[in-house]
């Protein structure tokens, strides 16, 4: 990921069972802050849409 | 048939008809004030008036009642037309400038201030009313005066009896001019009511001609004789010209009619109990004493406030609300109900859980209660997180509710478990009220010749408890004893599977085969989608915008329909949308809504009824995924929805149809676990025909009922289970294997495969269904010095002391029995259930056997639900002594000098006193029987409790959520004898459900190869875990070693399809088109 | 830049994460609006090729859950 330019925290993985509503939510707040943290993804965004 | 040009154009009419009706028939918009449908047209608003040309000349008539004739032509629209209307309008507006009907229309028009001199009506005169009334066989009212003099009037303008305050003047008036008020002071002297709607506890009116409740089956309307005008007078009929299907008849009459069948089922159900009677809790008086049936209609999307939590009084917002428990329960002094009635302290916590989530601000509930009973599977956690949620639980039964004084508040005193009398305000009071048999019901079991018992419900057996005392009959649900769903519904299927034994020997002899609705084929058509968005009541529409999405689907590609609904999923709803994809010839179908793990079967079955694939649809979910997780974001979770939406229609665009395996289901049963209640699923399903195995890991078959002494009836447990042994050992389609286990499990629904290991000898087994009823255990207490005394007992072995009739226990002094032992404790946060009815039970085999022994029973709350209470009841007058105690307090137990001594705090004496007890039973909790070997064999769950995982906790107690996998007994949940044979009957009776189709249907979503690009490398035939994927064998004709697929052990979990190195694999339903079109739409919007 | 909200595109299994998604809705749990669902049978049918596509196409970011 990191040799395309694209920073390892845009990827995420996990495994969360389904009764576990309180991780998933708990997972989702995590995603959402680290890609918050890193800011929006403009490295490899196709020409046509840097264009526009 | 008469011809004529309207607007230019040819249209046909029938002779007598109105120009209006033609014009309505041809989609020409006629604005009209005085014309109704049902009504003869009168011309008084004159504002329908159209421009005719007779052949000479234009005359100016009135579209409503002027005739059509052959070769006449009608223009709606010319200048000159809009001008006469405007005028009227105008004048119309001058007459009556407060009513909203016509400000509109003069904006319509133009219009700013009338030129006329402005008056103050708001009658139209036109006539509707007076028609109207006449119509109804009655004339009460009628235009009176002349010229400018003319009005809507009663005779002599007084107050008139003839009025039957049916209100149907009011419902016609255009103008707002007569009212529910009016008729009630001003025309009728019989007062004006609305018709209690049933559904909403009496909170809304309903009509004569009404749908139940959304949901009823039929869900066709019904007349209301008892309040249809039309029985009365022998006018109306009103509904006659609206129904366009000709389906109304009122000479219907009721008829009899004789059915013969080979049982019966009896579900009436139980009747709430009506509070009016407790003068003392003003619930006839109070608006703000409400039922618990009442709240529950409040807090529904779909009841009388549309789910917003008021008080009733002023439409307020409650601060406060308290429920009162056992209204019409356990009570003998002001209501005849000694019973407990099992649901209601259960509801009383939802109710409150679900009122403070309501609530935009800090809601205050507290629930005054007796003993709280929440004994059902997991039950006793969320009572934990109610009170961790802020719900205050005080133990008192309240005597009197005192409105407060010019307030619509209420005020009530209470005595504190410390003993301090309390007074304290609430804005709401919500009474728990009890079920009981309705007197119809008693009547009919009467008639039936069925016995009852005292507290009126349905007399059954321990060891039969879905039989009536008549053969033949049989009974479930709360007419059975007082119940909440999951029980019902397990009785349910127990009773279905008590009358399928009895006619096994009649299965299918009157199957009627259904339509199969041809499926069109509409490979290589333009996609035509149809996009259905969900209001679910207010759980969608509350917080996501539905019209915006609605309308932004309109503009996706492809997209030709789109619409909205208030519940999808309702039956009127889906016969609709059939309808419409016929209609509109849509070929693929999206529906915005809930989950389609719970909702994609009901919407797939409406498509396969439309003619289409069940594949050619996609359901986003926009309720649990957006609207209920971004509630306080509405603009954020309307743009999600639209996201959503544009996702799935780009992937629905792409679906193709997909066809489905049909596969045979073995014919023989699996059950595993030889207690009560697998043998007694093994009974049934034996019963109906099918070949069982039953495997039992001991010796000898029986389970814990060998070590219970008797049931609650009084019949000993030995016995009963001695002719159910001997049943089941003599029935040849039963195989018993003891000291067996199940070692492998293969396959799938209709056609497992197992290793059953006996010792060293293993056995090979085939079957279509399987039964979980491993069963449960009980607890050996590691606290109160249990092992360490032999008078230190649990329950079961007092109960083998009693089995062997021990005559020391005639000799006890004084004997103890400590509940809740390892139950509804942190570790263990789950009520036993059985624990309270059984240390009751053998107190009184003690007291019988020596009425001098002091017995004391130190509880943290008795559960004697259902009728269990008598033995409640019967105990305290046989002397036994209930201390109550909490988790935080528990009895002290130490061992002195040989002597047993437990220190306890009473609750009535609020300090510590001790017993010396020469016999302390320890109500030890129920563990289920670990079994996670079985949990991974058959893919079920175990929960945190390690009890399996039901399909559904309501609506699927006695299956899994997997296919051809059953659940009964104590492996579910902890339950008496009753309830565990009930459980074991149900789960045969849904296992039936599959045998007797003989084949099923497989999903279309799997995975296909493409042999043509395949490379044979065997990657996708090692990684799949269900086995599908296999070489082709070498000699054969077409793609010899390439890979296949095997559509019916696919699961469609697409593991092969990711890892195919050569791409030769697709999954379908997710190919890879369709997720990049999903990925694609999402990012759309970026 | 304050107001910007990233997106996600999550791929859940239909089994696991998906069931969780639901129940964190009956729960009426609360959390960021910033998640885009695709529902997959398996997290065994997540390809590299999505993830890429999907940052290709402008997402911000990725999540896969099983």
């Amino acid at each position: 990921m990191e040799l395309m330019g694209i920073e390892p925290d845009r990827l995420h993985f996990s495994w969360i069972s389904s009764a576990e509503s309180t991780k998933f939510v708990k997972v989702v707040k995590e995603v959402t802050e680290k890609v918050k943290a890193i800011g929006p993804n403009n490295h490899f965004i196709k020409d046509t849409a840097k264009v526009a | 048939m008469i011809t004529f040009k309207l607007n230019g154009k040819t249209v046909q009419g029938e002779e007598g008809q109105y120009i209006l009706q033609v014009a309505e028939k041809a989609g020409v918009e006629i604005p009209t004030l005085c014309h109704h449908k049902a009504l003869e047209p009168a011309g008084m608003c004159r504002i329908c008036t159209v421009e005719l040309f007779d052949g000479r000349r234009t005359r100016f008539v009135t579209a409503c009642n002027y005739p059509i004739w052959e070769g006449m032509e009608v223009k709606t629209d010319t200048e000159a037309v809009h001008a006469g209307r405007k005028l009227i309008v105008e004048m119309l507006l001058a007459r009556c400038p407060e009513v909203p009907l016509l400000q509109n229309l003069a904006k319509e028009y133009g219009i700013g201030t009338p030129r006329f001199k402005l008056e103050n009506d708001t009658c139209i005169l036109c006539g509707l009313c007076t028609r109207m009334c006449e119509k109804m066989g009655n004339s009460a009212i009628s235009l009176t005066g002349r010229g400018v003099e003319m009005k809507v009037d009663t005779p002599f303008h007084l107050q008139t009896d003839v009025c039957m305050a049916c209100g149907a003047c009011a419902s016609v008036c255009p103008t707002g001019h007569i009212t529910l008020e009016k008729i009630r002071e001003v025309i009728s002297r019989r007062g004006s009511r609305l018709i209690p709607s049933e559904y909403d506890m009496g909170l809304k009116g309903r009509k004569p001609v009404y749908v139940p409740y959304a949901q009823a089956v039929p869900n066709t309307p019904a007349i209301d004789r008892d309040v249809c005008v039309h029985f009365k007078t022998g006018g109306c009929q009103v509904c006659t010209s609206f129904c366009g299907v000709d389906a109304i008849d009122h000479t219907m009459e009721d008829e009899i009619v004789e059915l013969d069948v080979g049982s019966i089922i009896l579900a009436p159900g139980f009747e709430p109990f009506d509070p009016s009677k407790f003068d003392s809790y003003n619930y006839a008086k109070h608006p703000n004493v409400i039922t618990s049936m009442e709240m529950e209609r409040i807090l529904s999307a779909s009841g009388p406030t549309g789910g917003h939590l008021v008080r009733l009084s002023d439409h307020k917002e409650p601060k406060k609300i308290a429920w009162f428990q056992c209204v019409g329960s356990r009570d003998l002094n002001r209501c005849d109900n000694a019973y407990c009635s099992s649901v209601c302290c259960m509801y009383a916590i939802k109710e409150a859980v679900i009122a403070k989530e309501h609530a935009p601000y800090d809601l205050d509930c507290a629930i005054f209660f007796m003993d709280m009973r929440t004994h059902g599977k997991d039950f006793e956690r969320f009572y934990d997180n109610a009170k961790a949620k802020g719900v205050r639980f005080i133990r008192s039964r309240v005597h009197t509710i005192d409105p407060v004084p010019g307030s619509d508040d209420l005020s009530i005193r209470y005595i504190t478990e410390k003993g301090e009398t309390v007074t304290e305000m609430f804005d709401q009071i919500v009474l728990s009220i009890g079920l009981q048999t309705d007197p119809e019901v008693v009547a009919m079991a009467n008639r039936l010749g069925i016995e009852l018992t005292p507290g009126n419900f349905c007399k059954t057996d321990t060891f039969m408890p879905v039989e009536t005392s008549r053969k033949g009959i049989y009974v479930c649900g709360a007419f059975q004893g007082p119940k909440d769903i999951p029980q019902s519904v397990v009785d349910a299927s127990a009773a279905a599977s008590a009358a399928g034994e009895i006619l096994a020997e009649a299965r299918n002899t009157l199957t009627k085969i259904p339509e199969i609705i041809p499926e069109t084929n509409v490979i290589g058509e333009r996609p035509r989608i149809g996009v259905f968005v969900c209001r679910c009541g207010i759980n969608i529409a509350g917080v996501v915008n539905v019209p915006e999405v609605r309308d932004y689907a309109g503009t996706l590609p492809y997209v030709e329909y789109i619409s909205d609904n208030l519940y999808s999923c309702a039956q009127d709803t889906q016969e609709t949308m059939t309808q419409i994809i016929k209609q509109k010839k849509l070929n693929r179908v999206v529906v915005a809504a809930c989950t389609p793990k719970t909702h994609e079967p009901l919407f797939q079955e409406t498509l396969i009824n439309a003619g289409l694939n069940k594949y050619l649809f996609e359901m986003c979910n926009i309720r649990n995924h957006d609207s209920w997780v971004h509630k306080n974001n509405p603009d954020l979770a309307t743009q999600k929805a639209k996201d959503l939406v544009r996702m799935a229609v780009s992937k629905v665009a792409l679906m193709q149809p997909l066809p489905e395996a049909e596969l045979n289901v073995n014919q023989t049963a699996l059950v595993i676990g030889g207690g009560i209640s697998g043998m007694t699923a093994a009974k049934s399903l034996a019963n109906q025909g099918y070949e069982t195995h039953l495997i039992e890991a001991g010796d000898r078959l029986g389970g814990n009922a060998r070590r219970i002494f008797k049931t609650v009836a009084g019949d000993l447990v030995k016995d009963k289970l001695a002719e159910l042994v001997q049943h089941i050992e003599g029935d040849d389609r039963i195989k018993i294997h003891l000291n067996t286990r199940l070692t492998s499990v293969e396959g799938f629904v209709g056609s497992f495969k197992s290793t059953l290991t006996a010792g060293d000898s293993i056995e090979e087994l085939e079957y279509g269904v399987a039964v979980v009823a491993t069963g449960g255990t009980a607890l050996k207490p590691e606290e109160y010095s249990y092992g360490q005394d032999p008078r230190i007992l649990t329950s079961l072995e007092l109960d083998e002391k009693f089995m062997a009739d021990d005559p020391g226990l005639k000799k006890i002094n004084s004997a103890v029995f400590i509940q809740c032992v390892g139950s509804r404790q942190p570790d263990r946060p789950y009520c036993s259930r059985v624990c309270c009815t059984h240390s009751i039970d053998n107190a009184l085999e003690l007291k019988k056997r020596n009425p001098d022994t002091d017995v004391f029973i130190l509880y943290r709350d008795i559960r004697t639900y259902g009728e269990r209470e008598y033995l409640y009841k019967e105990a305290r007058e046989a002397g036994v002594i209930f201390i109550r105690h909490d988790r935080d307090n528990k009895p002290q137990l130490r061992i002195e000098d040989d002597r047993i001594r437990i220190t306890v705090t009473d609750h009535v004496l609020q300090r510590p006193m001790e017993i010396t007890a020469d016999l302390v039973t320890l109500a030890s909790a129920i563990l289920p029987n670990k079994d996670e070997s079985l949990a991974q064999f058959f893919k079920v769950p175990l929960n945190d409790d390690n009890f399996f995982v039901e399909k559904h906790a309501k609506l699927g107690p006695s299956e899994f959520a997997t296919d051809g996998v059953f659940l009964c007994g104590l492996a579910h949940y902890p339950k008496p004898i009753d309830e565990a044979i009930a459980q074991g009957r149900a789960s045969a009776s849904r296992a039936i459900t599959l045998l007797a189709k003989k084949t099923i249907n497989t999903s279309g979503t799997v995975a296909e190869t493409e042999p043509a690009i395949c490379s044979s490398c065997g990657v996708c035939v090692s990684i799949c875990p269900y086995s599908a994927p296999s070489f082709i064998a070498a000699d054969a004709r077409m793609h010899a070693g390439k890979a296949q697929i095997n559509p019916v052990l696919c699961k469609g979990c697409g593991l092969c399809v990711a890892s195919c190195r050569s791409g030769a694999i697709r999954l379908k339903g997710f190919d890879n088109d369709q997720i990049f079109a999903q990925i694609f739409a999402m990012t759309e919007a970026v | 830049m304050s107001d910007w909200e990233p997106k996600i595109v999550s791929f859940l299994c239909n089994w696991c994460s998906y069931g969780a998604a639901d129940l964190a809705g009956v729960s009426r749990m609360e959390y960021p609006a910033n998640i885009r669902v695709i529902r997959i049978p398996c997290t065994g049918r997540m390809s590299p090729k999505f993830a890429l596509a999907a940052l290709r196409e402008g997402a911000d970011a990725v999540w896969v859950s099983g």
